[in-house]
């Protein structure tokens, strides 16, 4: 066996670490550990000077395992890998240590004690590093066909995304008719046009689709396996079906907020949401000639901090709707900013007070009030600018209340095995740069699902998810990271305790070699190490967190800092 | 035979994505950019909304993978010069300037840049600080290879220098370079051209240009990022003394129908962001952010504004200032603003009111870019009144052109932050996998 | 050494405590929280598993022996688990052996198990933090002989 010789690299990442941890004393520090045969800092180790740095370092030492210490793993771990890849070194010989996430950022006020910290995440890092092995990497099929849930906007825009590209697509959706939540909104930001009208369309498409078979009245009641391999069981009727898709996107939208005890909804029969009043106007009803508009109800609150994104837009939309048809209506909108970002928004914005449509800040500490008897018939608010009290007669009062997040996204997080954030919302990899992406391979969100977000924004986000999922099946093949258990035949005492354990059914006792013993199905593992735990042997193991390597580094971390340790 | 390959026309974080994307589709990828090195406005920010995450940070893995990816073929320092032909069946032309360096030579070494005498202002510090002649525009940039100015250059406007060559290792230099014409054949464009920030200098009520400490928003983000020409170290223009109170004004240009009618979308949580990272570098430092509405409608936006406000030292003022004047003793702008006060007996009074500040930022409506009407021309695009790049159907086909196979993703055809560029930038992706996976559709349904 | 600079003031040590965080919630939980910039003391050192049920009850036996202050095991919320049940196996193999560590003498208030997901970068500020003052307050760790522990390679 060769010397075993790491490379240390540092990185300031400009002065996000550098700024706190005092990094050339981290860089002496690493040079006195055993085997580490080269040390350097790097302004940013991620960039191509630093990674060129590393291929060059590992060529000219003959390094063979590479310790970044850096920012998190969940980023840049790829990325340093590869490097290490490019440079004829197994990918697995790297090992990461963050000093920026789990260092510099949370101890900004104390560098003794923050460098102090780094010398010895680096030092736990040297001491894994020395223990790893080259790891080859299991390949496993895509099975060719997507599942998405839900059927409205989103779902159906992802649906086609995919069947276009030639690509085959169950399509799930509770009710008997696909369309979601967008079959209950009359009329369209920004031209008005009619739902209907562009709906049906879409949805005929959808349903004549020769790659998409849509699965109504259906719910999905299991999903099991991973990217490339997923079972899924359909619920219909009380029958169920079975699926196999290589990839999951979930479109399941989200619910307006039905906000009962604000503004006295559900006591008054002329206080309605904005859903309500497209139900009930947009039928047919008169057209009413006061109207009053309150916004933010139920959002931007303590309770609910968010902003529904869109309602403010759905505010304009129907104000503008009433004031075509009845100029002489008098419009109140209540808020607290108008939300009207971007170029057309902005515009209807514009358009609505050419229109004579009022928009009226007004303080939440000191809310609109709904005065009546049985029925609202004026509204109270606070006028900021003339530092008064005002009442506006109010023939309807119409809340605009945010989407809020489905009751089954609980149900549906823990089967797809995905998060949800705060407010219920499906969360996302990276809020930034993997918006539609889990961190979980092969599973993606679009729509509402994820949050609130308008027809234009669900139907991109839609395409994108489309795009990401077509990817594993267009390939054909996914390759999975060598963390998987591997249990040694000659120690095992087939226990059975890891069987047991496993919750994915990846390992089964089996004659071998060695007689009965444990054995793992690589293609089955996800490496969670709970076997490994469990095995009273020490026969099984997982590659890149067995246990030499895990005691390696709580040996590292008790060991009293001396200046190093020789060898 | 389907055309399987596409051009990416544009290098920041959306063209990126698309290209990626694209790429791990199985589709020959060529992005065109036109500066030196890919990475766009993305680059220069320090850091990013909602997360603080360093902006450079989360981009530069993307910037190595896509210049990285077997499917991505990388032109820099290049240009669109005509489009002929229809969806599946583009003939492009594109121009490549001459750099005056062979890419296969050069190292990134820099020593090249060390000796060169002429320093002329860099772009990429927004001009606060200086540049070589020859140059790589920033530390990370992809490729990591230099480019000579020859605007700048003292051999190429002058006839005499040629230090770089004399000290280049690699034998790079090549002055002899030509501009290259090269013709690809491509079934769908992708258009990712971005923004360019508005100069405020026509609205000269906020006197940015004569009062030395009234600044742009991207050159204070230049000014408080770690790899800008100040080092991280927030200095203001006029005596480099650490501001203690900094004012931030929104919609400059934006919603404003004397110049841009629309909402630049990003400036409100980006003004929060800088007043943030300000109070973390100088927790003593207070920031005013002077808005018309605070439009902070993405996830966790909201969170950030209640931290930056409970936290940060950040003072929301709903006014929109009316004019920048300065005290000349201490270089301080003032800010003069309407605010309401009310009289003894409860009446509000409208009155003027100032604010002396020690640096005052300037958020600036962001435009699509200049090159955009030429371009267009040249694809036969139409642009909406603002210079956007049309789209048709808004609703439902929301990066589809005018131009069948032609798409756009990202600013350059309207306001959006970088969640919803990249998700465009995705959505654009799957629309042109579309049109190139035509024939293997028309075969399976043979 | 941390541990050296026992300050005036009782108990006013630096403990060293060792963290086990599943990669996928608590670890996640821990970048937001340095993403966040949410200050926390510097006591805490992370080893990332994939999952909380790796942490095989010898780690956490090896650890107090050799002396550190204090270990604390995260996972996903129970329900949670990126891979279904793994934080279970935690949880019952915690319970038994804050058992075990009382019997030989261990404070068993020096291994904790605790649940943070990948969007409370707070509640990992805030866990740390308690922790942290939880194992301060105990004073340090001062293994008695009779457990072995475990050396790298002695397989």
């Amino acid at each position: 066996m060769p010397k075993t010789r790491v490379g240390v690299f540092v990185c300031h990442c400009g002065n996000n670490i550098g700024g706190v941890v005092r990094v050339p004393e981290v860089v002496e520090y690493a040079r006195t550990l055993p085997n580490v045969a080269c040390v350097e800092d790097n302004l940013y180790t991620c960039s191509e000077e630093g990674l060129s740095s590393i291929r060059e370092q590992i060529a000219e030492h003959g390094l063979n395992r590479v310790v970044v210490a850096s920012c998190t793993p969940r980023t840049h771990e790829p990325l340093f890998r590869e490097a290490c890849e490019q440079a004829g070194l197994n990918k697995y010989l790297f090992e990461f240590v963050n000093i920026r996430e789990h260092c510099s950022w949370v101890h900004m006020h104390d560098p003794a004690m923050a460098t102090q910290k780094a010398k010895e995440l680096v030092r736990m890092g040297v001491a894994k590093a020395r223990f790893l092995e080259p790891q080859e990497e299991f390949e496993s099929s895509v099975f060719p066909a997507a599942l998405v849930i839900g059927g409205g906007v989103a779902g159906m825009t992802a649906a086609l995304g995919l069947a276009n590209q030639g690509i085959q697509v169950h399509l799930v959706e509770r009710d008997q008719e696909l369309g979601g939540l967008i079959r209950e909104v009359r009329t369209l930001f920004p031209a008005g046009q009619a739902t209907e009208e562009v709906l049906q369309p879409l949805a005929e498409q959808v349903r004549n689709h020769r790659q998409i078979t849509v699965h109504l009245g259906s719910e999905v009641e299991d999903v099991g396996g991973f990217i490339g391999d997923f079972d899924v069981a359909v619920k219909a009727d009380g029958q169920v079906n079975n699926l196999k898709v290589g990839a999951v996107i979930v479109a399941t939208g989200a619910e307006e907020l039905k906000p009962t005890g604000l503004y006295r909804y559900s006591e008054l029969g002329n206080v309605v949401t904005q859903l309500e009043f497209e139900e009930r106007f947009k039928r047919g009803a008169d057209v009413p000639r006061d109207v009053v508009i309150i916004n933010c109800v139920g959002a931007r609150i303590p309770e609910r901090t968010y902003c529904g994104r869109f309602c403010c837009t759905t505010a304009i939309k129907n104000a503008i709707w009433i004031k075509e048809r009845e100029p002489e209506a008098s419009v109140f909108v209540l808020h607290r900013d108008v939300m009207a970002y971007g170029v057309q928004i902005e515009e209807s914005y514009r358009r609505a007070m050419e229109l004579g449509v009022r928009f009226l800040r007004y303080d939440p500490e000191n809310p609109p009030q709904i005065l009546g008897d049985g029925r609202a018939e004026a509204v109270r608010v606070q006028h900021q600018l003339m530092g008064k009290e005002i009442v506006l007669p109010a023939e309807l009062v119409v809340l605009t209340t945010p989407l809020v997040a489905r009751d089954d996204n609980p149900r549906l997080s823990k089967m797809l095995k995905v998060p949800l954030g705060g407010e219920g919302f499906f969360l996302e990899a990276h809020l930034k740069l993997r918006p539609i992406e889990f961190s979980t391979d092969g599973v993606y969100v679009c729509g509402s699902a994820r949050y609130p977000a308008n027809i234009p924004e669900s139907v991109s986000q839609a395409y994108a998810s489309a795009a990401k999922a077509s990817i594993p099946i267009r390939e054909g093949v996914v390759r999975a990271e060598a963390i998987t258990a591997l249990c040694d035949e000659r120690t095992c005492s087939a226990c059975g305790n890891c069987v047991e354990v496993c919750p994915f059914g990846a390992v089964e006792l089996q004659e071998g070699r060695f007689g009965r013993t444990a054995q793992v199905n690589p293609a089955q593992c996800k490496g969670c190490g709970c076997c490994v735990a469990a095995c009273p042997s020490g026969a099984m193991q997982q590659s890149g967190f067995n246990d030499r390597q895990l005691l390696s580094m709580i040996g590292a971390l008790a060991e009293e800092m001396t200046g190093g340790v020789g060898e | 035979m389907s055309n399987r390959s596409v051009v990416v026309v544009g290098g920041g974080i959306a063209g990126i994505q698309a290209s990626i994307d694209l790429a791990n589709m199985g589709f020959r990828v060529y992005l065109v950019e036109q500066t030196p090195s890919i990475g766009g406005r993305m680059a220069q920010l320090d850091k990013t909304f909602p997360t603080n995450d360093c902006s450079m940070c989360i981009l530069a893995p993307k910037m190595i993978e896509c210049a990285g990816h077997e499917n991505v073929e990388l032109l820099t320092y290049s240009e669109l010069a005509e489009v002929r032909g229809t969806e599946d069946d583009f003939k492009v032309t594109v121009r490549r300037k001459p750099r005056y360096v062979d890419l296969t030579r050069c190292t990134g070494c820099g020593d090249c840049t060390e000796k060169c005498p002429r320093r002329v202002p860099d772009e990429f510090n927004v001009g606060l600080g200086k540049r070589k002649a020859i140059y790589l525009p920033f530390p990370q940039a992809v490729p990591r290879k230099v480019t000579i100015d020859e605007e700048a250059c003292l051999y190429l406007t002058k006839g005499r220098c040629r230090v770089c060559e004399e000290v280049c290792q690699a034998g790079a230099i090549d002055f002899e370079q030509q501009e290259e014409i090269l013709e690809l054949e491509v079934g769908a464009l992708l258009l990712a051209t971005g923004f360019d920030p508005f100069d405020p200098a026509s609205l000269e009520e906020y006197g940015y240009g004569k009062i030395e400490n009234v600044i742009t928003g991207l050159e204070y983000e230049r000014l408080i990022c770690a790899s800008g020409p100040t080092g991280g170290h927030l200095e203001r223009p006029s005596d480099g003394k650490v501001p203690g109170a900094v004012a931030f004004i929104q919609c400059v240009g934006s919603r404003d129908v004397n110049y841009k009618p629309y909402c630049s979308s990003v400036c409100c949580m980006h003004a929060t962001k800088e007043a943030i990272l300000a109070n973390e570098h100088y927790p003593d430092l207070k920031s005013f952010i002077f808005y018309t509405d605070m439009r902070a409608v993405g996830k966790q936006f909201q969170e950030y504004i209640i931290r930056a406000r409970d936290e940060y030292d950040v003072s929301y003022v709903r006014s929109r200032p009316g004019k920048i004047t300065v005290d000349e003793e201490t270089s301080n702008p003032i800010v003069w603003y309407d605010e309401t006060v009310y009289s003894e007996a409860g009446d509000p009074v409208r009155r003027v009111t100032s604010l002396e500040v020690d640096l005052v930022v300037l958020c600036q409506a962001l435009v699509p870019h200049t090159d955009h009407q030429e371009m267009a021309q040249k694809l036969g695009l139409e642009l909406d009144e603002s210079g956007f790049i049309a789209i048709e159907d808004r609703l439902f086909h929301p990066v589809d052109t005018s131009v069948a196979g032609v798409f756009a993703c990202g600013f350059c055809q309207g306001p959006q932050d970088i969640p919803d560029s990249v998700i465009q930038a995705s959505a654009a992706a799957a629309r042109v996998a579309e049109i190139l996976s035509l024939e293997d559709r028309e075969l399976e349904h043979a | 050494m941390a541990s050296e600079s026992s300050d005036e003031g009782g108990n006013g040590y630096e403990p060293k405590i060792l963290v086990f965080a599943c990669n996928w919630c608590s670890y996640a939980g821990a970048d937001l929280a340095g993403v966040s910039r949410l200050q926390m003391p510097a006591n805490c050192r992370i080893i990332r598993v994939m999952c909380s049920g790796r942490v095989r009850p010898e780690f956490v036996v090896t650890a107090l022996s050799k002396g550190l202050d204090g270990v604390l095991v995260l996972g996903c919320h129970p329900g949670e688990c990126h891979y279904s049940e793994g934080n279970y196996f935690t949880r019952r193999r915690g319970l038994l052996l804050k058992n075990l560590l009382q019997f030989v003498g261990i404070e068993p208030e020096r291994f904790q198990v605790r649940w943070v997901s990948a969007s409370e970068g707070a509640k990992f500020a805030d866990t740390v933090e308690q922790v942290t003052e939880q194992i301060r307050a105990l004073g340090p760790n001062r293994p008695q002989g009779g457990m072995h522990s475990t050396e790298p390679g002695d397989r």
